[in-house]
Parts: C-alpha cells; sequence; structure tokens
C-alpha cells in the first residue's frame, strides 16, 4: 500500500484532470440544448403529445371531428364543408369551415380553419392589438403558383358517410373523405399512401375565454415536467383538461402573454406501406428521419421547425436550427409521395415506424412497414399539400410549381467564395485577392463580416480600417471578382445614426406587445428589427442599398443577411417574443418561420433594384429560410464546427436541402468554429467542391486559414480541389439551370436518381452531380486512404482523374484508394458533360474559354447522352431566350452530335451581343472515355456544322493496366451553340 | 536592360537571316526562338518524337504533351500540377500534372521590360499591365477587351520610380553603414569591456587567494590564543539569543509575506479588472452557458462586500517590521546587557550577596582578575560576539567581499560574452538600434517597436499599455506586395522579420505576437499594424537598418514575375 500509494495519488491526478477536461467538454453540449426549448416545455407541443398518448392509449378513442354531410358541397375540383368539434360531454360543437381543393397538378390540399376566429368573434387578452384571425397570408408569401384547380376532378362516389373524388393524372388519384370521424385517405392506383387523421390525433384549439380561478397559483418555469408526468396519469382531456399551457407561458426568463390563449394544430399523417421519411429541414442528422418516440438509436423529441441562431449546434438532433421547409416525403422502391405543412408558426413533428400488422399472411415477404408522423403547429391555419409522386421528381416538380423554384444564379455565385470573420481591412482584402492569384487559386468573390461597419452600424464603413471601399472593390473587378458585405435585419438603436432615425419615425420595425418599437439586444447592442413584412418598409429598405445611399459599393457588391430567424441575443431562445407584432398587426408567434425569407426577399429586391436599368441577377446569401426561400437568393448551414463529424454531417444537410426545393446550399468549408486540422482542411475543401454554395469561413478567433496558408501539399491539393470545381463550372450551371426549371436538386442522393434500388435508399454520404452522372463520395474521415462506395446500377463507372474502369456491382459496395489528395469521384458509363479546362483566376475570366466534353461509353455500347446550358451568367436575357442550351447525343458507335435541347429553331432567334460573341466559342476537344476498340487505328474524324464540314484528329490510347482506352479528339473547332456532327470516318 | 536588349538583337539577327523572314509565332520568349524557326513541321520541345503540322502551333487546341506547341494561347494551361488530372499520353508523368517546356506567354513589352506571363492569363478578357505592358496577351479580345499598349507610360513611370528608389537607396545604404559603425563600436566596446573585465577577474582572483590564506593565518594563530566560550553563556542569555534570531526570522518571514499578499493583491486587482471588462465587454449572443455563469458569479462576487480588511493595518505592520530599537520592539540591548553573562560574570555576581565593604573589595579584586583573565588570553575579551575574534572577522570580510567583487565581475563577464554572441541580424547592425524605440498612430492605437525588446499597444482611449510580444529572435521571410507609390511597402523579395512572441494574453485566445517586417528606408518608421487574426499582428516597419548594402538597381529578376 505504501509503495502503490504515490502511484494511486498520480493516477488520481489524472482522473481528476480528466474529468476537469470532461467538464469543460460536456457542458458545451448540454447547454445549448438548455438554450432551446423541449416539446414539454413548449406548451402546445407537451398538450398535443398527451392528447396523443391519450388517444394511442385508448381503445375507446374516438376524434370528436366530424364532417357535417349536408355542409358539404363538390365544386371545380374543390369540395367544401364544416367540420364539427365536439367540445364537451354535453355535445357543445365549434364549427371548422374545411376546403379540399384538387389543384391542375394532382397535388390535393386540405385547409382547415376557425369560424369564431375567422370572424372575429372572439376576445383577446392583455388588451391585445393582435389580429383575431388563425394567420391566413402564409400563401401570399409561399405560394407563387400551381393553385389552379383541376377541373377533371370528379367525385367518384358519394354518400352521408364520406365522399371519394378521383383527381390528379389518369384520375389514377383518389381522396377519400370519411365524415365521422373526419379522415383523408388518398390512394394512388387504388391503394393508399397518405393517410390524414388515420390515428385521430387531428387537434385545432378552438378559442375559449380565459375562466379566472382564485386559488390557482401562476405557472412557474421548471414546474412543468412534474406537472407532466402528473398529466399523464389523467383521464379524459375534454373533462378538466390542463390548463397550466393554455395561458402565459415561461421560458428562459421571458413570458409570452398569450393574448389570444390556445390555438395549435395537430394533425396525424400516416405514410402507409413507406419506411422512411425524409425532408422537413433544417437539421444536423441524417437524410432519412428518425423515430421521435423513444427507444434505441431514435430520438426522444420531436422534430422540431422554430427558427434560431443555434450557437454551436449539436450534431445528430432533431433540434431546430436557422431555416424551417415543412416539406416532408415517404420514398419506397419505385414510389415517392409528400406532404408539405404551410404554417410559419412554431412546429413540432413527431415520427415513428410501425410495422403492418394488416395482413398476416403476407408475413414473410410483405412485413411492410408504414411511417406515421404528428403534426403539431402553435397557431395558424392547417394548411397542408399532398403529392402522390409517384417518382422523386414528381415532387420536387410539383413542390416546385407551387413554391417557386430555385432562381437563376450569376455564374460566380456558383465559384468559390472566401470569407472570414473578418477581413480586417481594404488592405487585408486587397492582400488576400493578390495571394490567390499568386498561388493561382481561383476564386470569385470575397466577404466582409460585421467588422467592416463602424460599430456595427450597416451601410456604413469602419473609418480606419476601411478608408477606400471603392478602390478595394475595383481591385476585385479588376478580375472579375466580387465582394459581399453582410447586411443584418437588426438596426443599431442609437442617435446620429441616420438608418435608425428613419427606422423609428417611420415606425417601420418589428413592435413589441404594446404597440411599441421593440428594442432588443444584438451585434450593435441595443437594436430594433426592420419589419419586413410590411411593403412600405421594404420599399424604404430598398431606397438604402442605393449606390449613392449606400456609399462605398459598386455594381459588384453583393449583400449576405444573417440573424434574420430573428436572432435577438436577449430574447426567448434567442429569438423575438412571440407577442411581437408585425406588420398587419399578426403576432411574431404567427409568422416566425416566414420572417428570415421576408427579410431575404427585401434585401434580394433592394439589391435589385439598387440602379434603375441595372438588372443584374441578384447573390443575397441567407443564413434563415422558410419554403420559398429558394426564389431569391442562398443559404448555407450556419454556423459549424471545424471538425470532422460536422464535415460529415454537412452532407446529408446539403442533400435534404436538395430534395426540398432550396438547393442552392453548403456548409462553411474548414467549419467556422475552431481551427481546422491541415487534412481536414484539406478535405473539406475537396467535400465543398460539391456543395451547390461554396463558401470557406472562419470565426474571427479562429486562426487565419486561406487556402495559400496551409502550406504543401495542403495548399496544391486544395488548389486542385478548387480547380475541379471551376473546371465543372459549366456542369455545376447546367444543373443549377435544371434545378431553376423543374425544382430539381443540385446534388442528388440515390433514392432520387435510383428510387427502385432499396439497398441505396437511405444513402447519404454520397451523390450524383446534376445529370452528369459523377458521383461523388467525398472523404469525411480522418487518416483514411480508402473509402467504399455504393454503386446504384449495372452501368460501368470509371474513375474520373485515371479512367480505370471500377470493378462495380449493382448494390453493392466498391472499395477506392482515397489518399489525401485524392477525391473519389466516378463517371458513370452512358453521359456526356462539359468542361472549361482553362485555368482561370475567376469565373468571370473563363466566360470566353473553348469547352471540352466528355464523352463516357455505357455498358455494351449503349449511347451516351447529356447536356449542356449556358446564358451570360448575369443578365435577365435569358429569359428572352439568349441562352445556349444543347443536347449532346453519342449514338453508341461512331456519332456525336449536339442539337438544341428543347429543338427551338436556334438560327431563328435574334442574337443579343452575349450570343454573338459565343460565336467565337467553339468545342475544343471532346474525351472519349472507354473508346470502343474500333477505334484503335482511327486517326481522324469528319466535322460538320452550319453547312461545313473538316476533320479533327483523334488520338486514341489504348487500355492499360485497369484503364479504359479513351480518345481525345481535338480541335473539334464547332461553335458551341451550333448544330453539329462529329463522325468517325 | 541590357541582356535583354542583345537577346531581342539576336532574334532580330536570326529572323532576317531567314530568307522566307518568317515572324516568330506569338508568345514565343527570346531563349525558344531557335524551336520555332523550322517552317516545315514543329517538333514538341520536351518531347521530340512528336511533330507537328506548323497549322497546329498556337491553334488554340494543346498537342504537345508539354505544352511547347501553344506558346501564345491558353489551350495548355491546364497541363500543371494543380489541375486536376487527367490521363495524358506522352507526357513525363503519364498524366497532366507535368511540367511544361515554356514559361509562359513572352510579352516583348518595347519601352520597358520584357517579360512572361502566365499561360493562363492570356486571352481572359483583362489587360494585365503589369506583367503585359504592350497588352499584347489580350489578342483575341476575349469579350471584347482592347489593351492598349502601354509601356511608353509605363516603362517611364517604372525608370522614374526605379531612379528614386535607386537614390533613396543609396541614401539609406549611408545610413545604414552609419548604423553599422555605431554597431561595430558598440561591439568594440562590449569587446573590452570582456577584456577588461577579464584582466579584473584575474587580479581578484590572485587577491582572493591572499585573502583566504590570510584568513586561514589569522585562525590559525588566534585558535591557539583563544578559551573560546561557549556560546552565550547562561540559559536565559541562551533562550535570549534564540529568540532574537528567531523574532527577526520570523521579520523577515513576515517582509516576505508582506511582499508576497502585495503582488497576490496586484494580481488580484488586475484579474478584478479584467473580469469587469470581460463583463461589460462579453458578448451575451454566444448564449454560451460557461461564460453567462462566469459573469454571473463574478457579479455575485463582486457585490458581495469586500471580506473586512483584516484588522492588522500596514502601518502596525510596518511597525512590527521595524528593526527593534530603543524606540520600537524589544531592547534587545536591555536584555543583552542584563544577560551577558559570561562564565566570570557568575563570580561577579557573587557581589550581590555580600555587605557593601566586602563587595567594594571584591569588585576591585574581580576587575583586576578579569583583567588579567583577558590579558593572558583565558577570557575572550568580547564574549558576546559570535566568537571570533575581530581580527578574524575582520580577515573573514575581506575575503567575501573580494569573493563577490569576483562573482560579480564573473556574472558581468558572462553577459557581455553573451551579448556578443547574440544574433543581432547582419553586421550586427540591430546592435546600434537596441534599446530605442519607435511608434506611430494608427487608428485608435499607438503602435510601438522598441528594437530587440518589445512591441506594444497603447490605446488612445487611455486602457493604458498592452505588450503585443517581447523580443525572441531575427528571422528572415519572403514578401511579396506590390509596390506603393509612397516607397513605404515591403516589396517582393526576402525581407527580415522580427518575431516578438509571448506578449500580454488576450481573453480566449493566445497570448500576443508580433511579426515586424522590415524594409529598407531612410529612416526608422512603423509604417502599418495590422491584426490578420485575433492577437497576431503584422507590422511593417521601414529603417535603414533593413536596406542592402550592395545594390543592383534595374534589375528586375524572375521572382518577381
Amino acid at each position: 500500500m505504501l509503495v502503490s500509494s504515490p502511484l494511486s495519488g498520480k493516477w488520481a491526478a489524472y482522473a481528476c484532470l480528466a474529468s476537469t477536461l470532461c467538464t469543460l467538454f460536456t457542458p458545451a453540449v448540454s447547454v445549448k440544448e438548455h438554450d432551446f426549448k423541449k416539446c414539454h416545455q413548449s406548451g402546445f407541443c407537451k398538450r398535443n403529445r398527451a392528447f396523443a398518448d391519450h388517444a394511442i392509449g385508448s381503445s375507446a378513442w374516438k376524434s370528436p371531428y366530424n364532417i357535417l354531410p349536408e355542409s358539404g358541397s363538390f365544386k371545380d375540383g374543390q369540395f367544401q364543408a364544416s367540420i364539427l368539434k365536439t367540445i364537451d360531454d354535453d355535445g357543445n360543437t365549434v364549427r371548422l369551415p374545411i376546403t379540399v381543393s384538387f389543384l391542375g397538378s394532382g397535388t390535393a390540399r386540405v385547409t382547415v380553419d376557425e369560424e369564431k376566429r375567422q370572424k372575429g368573434e372572439i376576445e383577446l387578452r392583455h388588451d391585445s392589438k393582435a389580429r383575431k384571425e388563425r394567420y391566413n397570408e402564409a400563401e401570399q408569401w409561399v405560394i407563387v403558383g400551381g393553385l389552379a384547380l383541376d377541373k377533371e376532378a370528379k367525385v367518384a362516389y358519394e354518400d352521408k358517410s364520406q365522399i371519394t373524388v378521383k383527381y390528379g393524372p389518369s384520375s389514377k388519384f383518389e381522396a377519400v373523405i370519411s365524415f365521422s370521424p373526419f379522415s383523408v385517405d388518398f390512394k394512388r392506383d387504388g391503394s393508399s399512401q397518405v393517410k390524414f387523421n388515420d390515428r385521430g390525433l387531428l387537434n385545432v384549439e378552438h378559442w375559449r375565454p380565459k375562466i379566472e380561478k382564485p386559488a390557482e397559483p401562476e405557472k412557474k418555469e421548471g414546474e412543468e415536467s412534474e406537472e407532466g408526468n402528473k398529466e399523464e396519469e389523467k383521464e379524459e382531456p375534454p373533462k378538466g383538461e390542463d390548463e397550466s399551457t393554455w395561458w402565459d407561458e415561461s421560458f428562459g426568463g421571458n413570458t409570452d402573454t398569450k393574448p389570444r390563449g390556445p390555438e395549435s394544430l395537430g394533425l396525424d399523417i400516416s405514410f402507409v406501406g413507406y419506411e422512411h421519411v425524409f425532408g422537413i429541414p433544417s437539421h444536423a442528422g441524417p437524410l432519412a428521419l428518425k423515430d421521435t418516440r423513444g427507444g434505441e438509436g431514435n430520438y426522444e423529441e420531436p422534430y422540431r421547425l422554430y427558427n434560431a441562431d443555434v450557437f454551436e449546434y449539436i450534431l445528430d438532433s432533431p433540434m431546430t436550427l436557422y431555416g424551417a421547409i415543412p416539406f416532408m416525403q415517404a420514398h419506397r422502391k419505385d414510389s415517392s409521395v409528400g406532404v408539405f405543412w404551410l404554417n410559419a408558426a412554431e412546429t413540432w413533428i413527431d415520427i415513428t415506424t410501425h410495422k403492418d400488422s394488416k395482413n398476416p399472411l403476407s408475413l414473410g415477404i410483405g412485413a411492410k412497414k408504414s411511417t406515421q408522423t404528428h403534426w403539431i403547429s402553435e397557431s395558424g391555419l392547417l394548411d397542408v399539400f399532398v403529392f402522390l409522386g409517384p417518382t422523386p421528381q414528381d415532387l420536387t416538380k410539383k413542390y416546385g410549381e407551387l413554391t417557386g423554384t430555385t432562381a437563376m444564379p450569376q455564374e460566380f455565385a456558383i465559384g468559390y467564395h472566401q470569407c472570414r470573420w473578418n477581413y480586417v481591412s481594404d488592405e487585408d482584402v486587397k492582400d488576400v485577392d493578390r495571394k490567390m492569384d499568386k498561388f493561382k487559386i481561383p476564386y470569385d468573390v470575397i466577404w466582409l463580416d460585421i467588422e467592416y461597419t463602424e460599430e456595427k452600424k450597416y451601410f456604413t464603413w469602419d473609418a480606419h480600417s476601411f478608408p477606400d471601399p471603392i478602390g478595394m472593390t475595383k481591385q476585385l473587378d479588376l478580375h472579375g471578382r466580387k465582394l459581399v458585405t453582410i447586411i443584418d435585419p437588426h438596426i443599431k438603436n442609437v442617435d446620429g445614426y441616420q438608418v435608425s432615425k428613419e427606422l423609428k419615425e417611420k415606425e417601420f420595425a418589428v413592435k413589441n406587445k404594446e404597440g411599441n418599437t421593440f428594442d432588443g439586444w444584438c451585434w450593435p447592442g441595443s437594436s430594433n428589427w426592420i419589419d419586413a413584412f410590411s411593403p412600405a418598409a421594404r420599399e424604404w429598405w430598398a431606397s438604402l442599398f442605393k449606390y449613392d445611399a449606400f456609399k462605398g459599393t459598386l455594381a459588384n457588391t453583393w449583400i449576405w443577411n444573417d440573424m434574420n430567424e430573428p436572432s435577438v441575443f436577449n430574447g426567448p431562445e434567442t429569438t423575438m417574443p412571440k407577442d411581437n407584432l408585425h406588420h398587419g398587426n399578426w403576432e411574431h408567434r404567427d409568422v416566425h418561420n416566414l420572417n428570415g425569407m421576408t427579410f431575404h426577399n427585401a434585401t434580394h429586391h433592394a439589391v435589385k433594384s439598387r440602379k434603375p436599368g441595372e438588372l443584374q441577377r441578384p447573390f443575397v446569401l441567407t443564413r434563415s429560410f422558410f419554403s420559398g426561400s429558394q426564389r431569391v437568393g442562398a443559404m448555407w448551414t450556419g454556423d459549424n464546427q471545424a471538425a470532422w463529424d460536422h464535415l460529415q454531417a454537412s452532407i446529408p444537410m446539403v442533400l435534404s436541402q436538395g430534395i426540398s426545393g432550396f438547393p442552392f446550399s453548403g456548409a462553411d468549408v474548414g467549419g467556422f468554429f475552431g481551427n481546422p486540422e491541415k487534412d481536414l482542411q484539406t478535405r473539406w475543401y475537396q467535400a465543398g467542391a460539391f456543395y451547390p454554395f461554396f463558401r470557406g469561413h472562419a470565426h474571427i478567433d479562429a486562426r487565419r486559414r486561406e487556402p495559400y496558408l496551409a502550406g504543401e501539399p495542403y495548399t496544391s491539393i486544395i488548389a486542385a480541389a478548387l480547380r475541379l470545381r471551376y473546371s465543372l463550372l459549366p456542369s455545376w450551371y447546367t444543373a443549377f439551370h435544371q434545378a431553376y426549371v423543374d425544382g430539381s436538386p443540385i446534388v442528388k442522393p440515390m433514392f432520387y436518381t435510383h428510387p427502385s434500388e432499396e439497398s441505396g435508399l437511405t444513402i447519404d454520404d454520397q451523390f450524383f452531380v446534376g445529370n452528369t452522372g459523377l458521383l461523388v463520395k467525398p472523404v469525411t474521415d480522418q487518416h483514411r486512404d480508402s473509402i467504399d462506395i455504393w454503386i446504384p446500377d449495372d452501368e460501368v463507372y470509371y474513375d474520373y482523374f485515371t479512367y480505370d474502369i471500377i470493378p462495380t456491382t449493382k448494390g453493392k459496395k466498391v472499395i477506392l484508394d482515397a489518399p489525401l489528395h485524392k477525391i473519389p469521384l466516378l463517371m458513370q458509363g452512358g453521359r456526356v458533360f462539359a468542361r472549361r479546362d482553362r485555368p482561370r483566376r475567376s469565373s468571370t475570366l473563363m466566360k470566353w474559354d473553348d469547352y471540352t466534353l466528355v464523352v463516357t461509353i455505357g455498358r455494351d455500347g449503349k449511347s451516351a447522352e447529356g447536356d449542356l446550358y449556358v446564358d451570360d451568367g448575369e443578365s435577365y436575357d435569358f429569359e428572352q431566350g439568349q441562352y445556349i442550351h444543347r443536347k449532346f447525343v453519342f449514338d453508341g458507335t461512331q456519332k456525336i452530335s449536339s442539337t438544341d435541347a428543347e429543338g427551338r429553331d436556334v438560327k431563328s432567334i435574334q442574337q443579343g451581343e452575349w450570343m454573338k460573341k459565343m460565336q467565337n466559342v467553339f468545342v475544343d476537344k471532346i474525351v472519349v472515355v472507354g473508346a470502343p476498340g474500333a477505334w484503335a487505328n482511327k486517326k481522324e474524324v469528319a466535322v460538320e456544322s452550319q453547312g461545313r464540314s473538316w476533320s479533327a484528329s483523334l488520338d486514341y490510347s489504348p487500355a492499360a493496366n485497369g484503364r479504359a482506352a479513351f480518345a481525345v479528339i481535338k480541335k473539334v473547332g464547332a461553335r458551341i451553340g451550333a448544330d453539329w456532327n462529329v463522325v468517325l470516318a | 536592360m541590357r541582356r535583354i536588349d542583345a537577346l531581342v538583337l539576336l532574334s532580330t539577327f536570326s529572323h532576317s537571316s531567314l530568307v522566307a523572314a518568317k515572324s516568330l509565332p506569338r508568345g514565343v520568349g527570346p531563349e525558344f526562338a531557335k524551336f520555332f524557326e523550322t517552317e516545315a513541321s514543329f517538333t514538341c520541345i520536351g518531347n521530340p518524337a512528336i511533330t507537328l503540322r506548323p497549322s497546329q502551333i498556337n491553334d488554340d487546341s494543346c498537342d504537345c504533351p508539354d505544352g511547347s506547341d501553344e506558346p501564345g494561347t491558353s489551350a495548355c494551361a491546364y497541363l500543371d500540377p494543380l489541375s486536376p488530372e487527367q490521363p495524358l499520353r506522352d507526357s513525363l508523368t503519364g498524366t497532366t500534372n507535368t511540367t511544361t517546356s515554356l514559361p509562359g506567354f513572352w510579352c516583348a513589352n518595347k519601352g520597358h521590360i520584357g517579360s512572361y506571363i502566365p499561360f493562363m492569363y492570356v486571352n481572359d478578357g483583362v489587360c494585365d499591365y503589369e506583367l503585359c505592358c504592350d497588352g499584347s496577351e489580350e489578342y483575341a479580345h476575349a469579350g471584347g477587351v482592347q489593351c492598349e499598349n502601354r509601356c511608353d507610360a509605363i516603362g517611364k513611370e517604372w525608370r522614374r520610380r526605379e531612379d528614386e528608389r535607386r537614390k533613396s537607396k543609396e541614401k539609406s545604404a549611408k545610413q545604414r553603414r552609419t548604423l553599422v559603425k555605431e554597431a561595430q563600436e558598440l561591439r568594440r566596446t562590449v569587446e573590452s569591456r570582456i577584456t577588461s573585465l577579464k584582466q579584473e577577474l584575474e587580479g581578484l582572483e590572485i587577491k582572493k587567494g591572499d585573502l583566504q590564506k590570510k584568513l586561514e593565518e589569522i585562525e590559525r594563530s588566534e585558535k591557539g590564543k583563544v578559551v573560546k566560550t561557549e556560546g552565550q553563556g547562561g540559559k536565559l542569555g541562551v533562550l535570549v539569543g534564540l529568540a532574537k534570531r528567531r523574532v527577526s526570522e520570523l521579520r523577515d518571514t513576515l517582509d516576505k509575506v508582506l511582499d508576497q499578499r502585495d503582488d497576490m493583491q496586484d494580481r488580484v486587482e488586475q484579474l478584478e479588472d479584467i473580469l469587469r471588462k470581460f463583463r461589460e465587454e462579453y458578448n451575451p449572443n454566444f448564449n454560451d452557458e460557461g461564460v453567462k455563469a462566469a459573469v454571473k458569479s463574478w457579479e455575485d462576487y463582486a457585490a458581495g462586500t469586500p471580506a473586512e480588511k483584516s484588522e492588522l493595518s500596514d502601518v502596525d505592520i510596518m511597525e512590527v517590521l521595524k528593526e527593534d530599537s530603543e524606540e520600537t520592539g524589544i531592547n534587545w540591548a536591555e536584555f543583552e546587557e542584563e544577560d551577558a553573562v559570561s562564565d566570570a560574570d557568575i563570580v561577579y555576581n557573587l557581589e550581590a550577596y555580600l555587605p557593601a565593604p566586602v563587595r567594594d573589595y571584591i569588585h576591585a579584586k574581580v576587575n583586576l582578575l578579569r583583567i588579567w583573565l583577558i590579558e593572558n588570553g583565558v577570557l575572550a575579551d568580547n564574549p558576546t560576539s559570535s566568537g571570533e575574534s575581530r581580527l578574524v572577522a575582520a580577515a573573514r570580510e575581506l575575503l567575501e567581499s573580494a569573493k563577490s567583487d569576483f562573482s560579480s565581475k564573473t556574472a558581468t563577464l558572462e553577459d557581455q560574452e553573451r551579448d556578443l554572441e547574440k544574433d543581432y541580424g547582419p553586421d550586427d547592425i540591430f546592435r546600434a538600434l537596441k534599446g530605442k524605440c519607435v511608434s506611430s498612430d494608427v487608428g485608435e492605437y499607438e503602435y510601438e517597436l522598441c528594437w530587440i525588446d518589445r512591441t506594444a499597444q497603447k490605446s488612445k482611449k487611455g486602457h493604458g499599455n498592452t505588450n503585443m510580444g517581447n523580443f525572441v529572435k531575427i528571422d528572415t521571410e519572403l514578401a511579396d506586395e506590390e509596390d506603393r507609390a509612397d516607397g513605404k511597402g515591403l516589396g517582393k523579395g526576402r525581407r527580415l522579420v522580427l518575431r516578438y512572441d509571448n506578449g500580454q494574453g488576450c481573453w480566449n485566445g493566445p497570448n500576443r505576437r508580433t511579426d515586424v517586417w522590415l524594409a529598407c528606408a531612410e529612416k526608422d518608421e512603423v509604417w502599418r499594424v495590422s491584426e490578420s487574426e485575433k492577437c497576431v499582428y503584422k507590422m511593417e516597419v521601414g529603417t535603414p537598418a533593413a536596406c542592402d548594402d550592395v545594390h543592383e538597381p534595374g534589375v528586375r529578376t524572375k521572382d518577381e514575375l
């Protein structure tokens, strides 16, 4: 003992040290969770979960919502009726008008309102000025089309208990609306896909006056959890309901006065026979959503959508983040369906998978699983769109028709963005700009975070560090580069600041519950928030961006909107009090999740109208977003960390954005907080080169990490990743165009491209780029020299860099070498995609470069095809047909041709300036990977275009050491915009 | 200049010698002209096995695996280790990750200096006048760009600036020479100081030996003489001796504790200052519970009434600390006198028991006896001293002082020798600047550089002085900046960098450090200070100390491309 005691003393010291470290790290995780509500801390979520527990737990449960049969009518693709909700044992009811609309696109929409609130027959507490109706303007912000009713929809069956409507393409869709209790069963080809109120969880909290009970003390924070437990033991909710969370509610020292009392909505939506659901970004978790009612590997909490500035967010969590898209999809082999929950209030979604037991005979093969979801929103209308697929493309397309598609970005916006909090001076910016050139690293945009301003007053410049913003911005323009400056929605509340003065005088700020300008705390200290819901405020906002108002900006200055959840440092959950009032006296509660979008939208339009006649497509990045934000800019996934697991998490997050209609997304490359190791930084650039939005960013406390500072071999590897991105810009731009046209994702998960492959449905760490057939799986682990990539089909796959044929098997993984310098990137056979191979300093400087086409020969001499979309990359002239859109086809044996992808008569298009200049841009070379052996002795091809023909040389390299044979056709010399044929002589 | 002219002449000559008077393909630099002279065919420079038709030269499509068929276009620019690798038959590596034979596109820049521009800049729609003042690299007018020939103006301006630079360099070099002289002078001073120190030390060594011997002698002789008393005599005497020693020990300790306390108080004040500032300046947004909790507990701490100042006031302590004397503390003298009891005193004290006349008698006798004893060396003359005779003490004192003189001189010598070894930069130049400071106003701060000492930031708002680093070493690094019109810039090339590390710590960050980049200037001046990342500063400073003594005006090296 004596001998060992010093040793054990030492061990004790180690243990002590370890535990100190633990206490240093663990709070960092738990703390953030404290800052944000759990379901049981959010009164309405707790009530609806309890409601669900009660309903599911009781075999005698009967939903108290019934359609009054005689109230129903069907006309022009729309069914209207009244739901009666029985509210007590005496059979008293409240009336809830319901509309079921069948849209021309094959989408169905169910809307439920509450008559009393609609008519304003309610009283508000606290003399509130808030509106009495349930919030009914979300549609105005979100929906831009696709609402035309399906005149072909018809009643297939109708009686006192139900009505069945057939609708959609070839009337394959069917909605069975049952009256008592109310439920809807959406079927496709006769079988159920999506069911509403199947489990009877529909809950529309009707208005009721507060009856003061003298004895009952006010609820305090912290008591809720105990209360929750008690409540579960309570019997029937309608009788002796737990009113503890109906009225004033507190969290984190803030009290929400809730002048309208309880008004939440709940609905169960079942996806019949679907094991997996996806979507509802943004969450830091896997692409396939997890169950949320506990159990091994599941979450305990529902997925939450309540846009918030989550500091150092945690991974693999259903916690809310900065933006919300309440669009959920369910996929199974060969079938996809979805729902879009149009509600901007705080929303929680419970998910449970359950085995279908309906058909015990099909046990062996068909023991199918279904996913049941429970949607809970705090206020507003119940307004849900139902998409019946059947393909993933149908979902994104139909959703895109409703909410709009990705705005066509300027081409520079899909290049590389160099950001940091902060570039400290105009000299610093110029220095980074020069260094990037010196190290031959391409980039397009350099960014300024909040420190460029004078004391965080937006639209001003710090005179000491940025004495010459114009000179700085002009230097950037020399090489076609851009500047992005941050402008946030909080306006410093200080005397002598014109913007603040006007904001207050004109009353354009969000108001507090008393109706006075709301004052909160953000970067500048005391601040007010512009209310971008107000048209007049937006007009004023636009005036602030005019070149003569925001001095120091030029036509190549663009904007970054941060903190627009909004982030209010001293507010509940770091955001605004819910009883704040917006334009039209809507409570913040009703519109919270829209707030970020309205501000982003205001800035987009402001930037667009900086100068009359100058119609450049705006670039505005946002942190907060909602359905529809895709129409006005790009988003990034917020304040991540320089850690391998954050790199990993970024991929499903970006994929989720893509399938949810907002594909112009990316994560901060390198990680915002902390200092990445060199290999992490390098790998992150390799992954970032495949984010649709590609920006390196770093926190103010992080060390400098511009790519050229990494040192060798890292700098060269990073430069190569950046150049890879730049050489593929034509293909990326084409993918963006596709997203603009039909809402397609830009990077596509396996289920999206190969919905028939069961084993790939939940894969979320690899993806295809547009329609290029480029399959990438970024390395996201340290010390990895190889990676396994899942192969979705029988096609041939070539290594992008070596042309090696990968020995693949459909539905299986194949291991690839992936040392640090290598990005696991494969080319699928049967594709044609375009590149621009000449390295340049920025995308703008590539504008007039010739193209390289890559043809990948498919299995068994199959044909190959692909397309290329090009326009001027900056203006709206493309809307007038000023663009080039080619379809390239290799016929499988000897001919490669280019035709207009949309079948336009190209010659008939009146050529504008850009089109004329493009006459000097040609196809330089065509690389044919996997070239047929029959070409081995060929030296020439015949090129025919625009009535002329000539020959071009062909250089054939036979297969060797696992590398496919390939041929390079040089100096093709055909105009990129013209029809042409290349034929093997 | 001359070299290039010669080359241009040469190429002109070789051209005219060709009967067909065929001009060189676009972009071919003079030293590669020879590869492009035959008319019938072209052989790739790095791949002689590959022969091309002349029409393939500069046809904007890359044919040679070394890129040599496209001296005048950007078609082969992707042959580069930084571009994504693709298989490329016949290249050295078998891929596009290869080296090319041509250095770039040759801009003749008549009227200025010819230079190569990277192929990737050719026909990209930007006039890169810095490298290609004749605008010849944008001959294809990509996107409609027109690059006029600006060589006359640019060349003229460049020559003017070059001339200015040369003159300034000459002046600066002169300054530098003065500095070098000063530095040499200083070095010599140190060297001569070392020499004299060494001599002194030799003398001291001998003296020390002598004194040692002397001491030993005296000790020996004294030992024979002295009948040593054992300590201080009686029990009380021993106690007094111990007590006195103990009290002085305690006093010393108290003194030290007091110093420590003062240090700690300073530190607490500093910490409280930091925390106060932290509470005022922390960013509540970060929502970092750790930070919030820290702020909260600080507030609690600050709100709590400061612990009652100890009842002991400093005045009291100072009182205690005072050397004991007749007025304060214990008057040891009193006790010592009373209790300075020697063996003889016991006898002496017998007096007290005797009747007065006897006492007087004995008193006289004892005194006589005492004198006798002392004279005969039986009794030491000062029994209360440390038991050494005055002679010995004096000898010891002399020796000790010689020793301490020796060791302090040795230390000084070592210091000086170290100083001589220390890196003061080329020609020892910073020896001349050491201890001098330069400062400049930048924004809300004044920055100060003290050569070979420290860097500091002084807030004009009066938050005091912040140490931005203490001098560590002299380094060099490659600067790459554009020349500034006022010449106050680092320019391009290898520059001296003084590293200052471990300055005041940053909250939530590292200790401050500063890299002081030096460039040649006529006088010492802090040009600019930047903080490119938190608490890491770059100071750009002009000084004659950084000038080259030898200079060749007018030569642009390839580095500068």
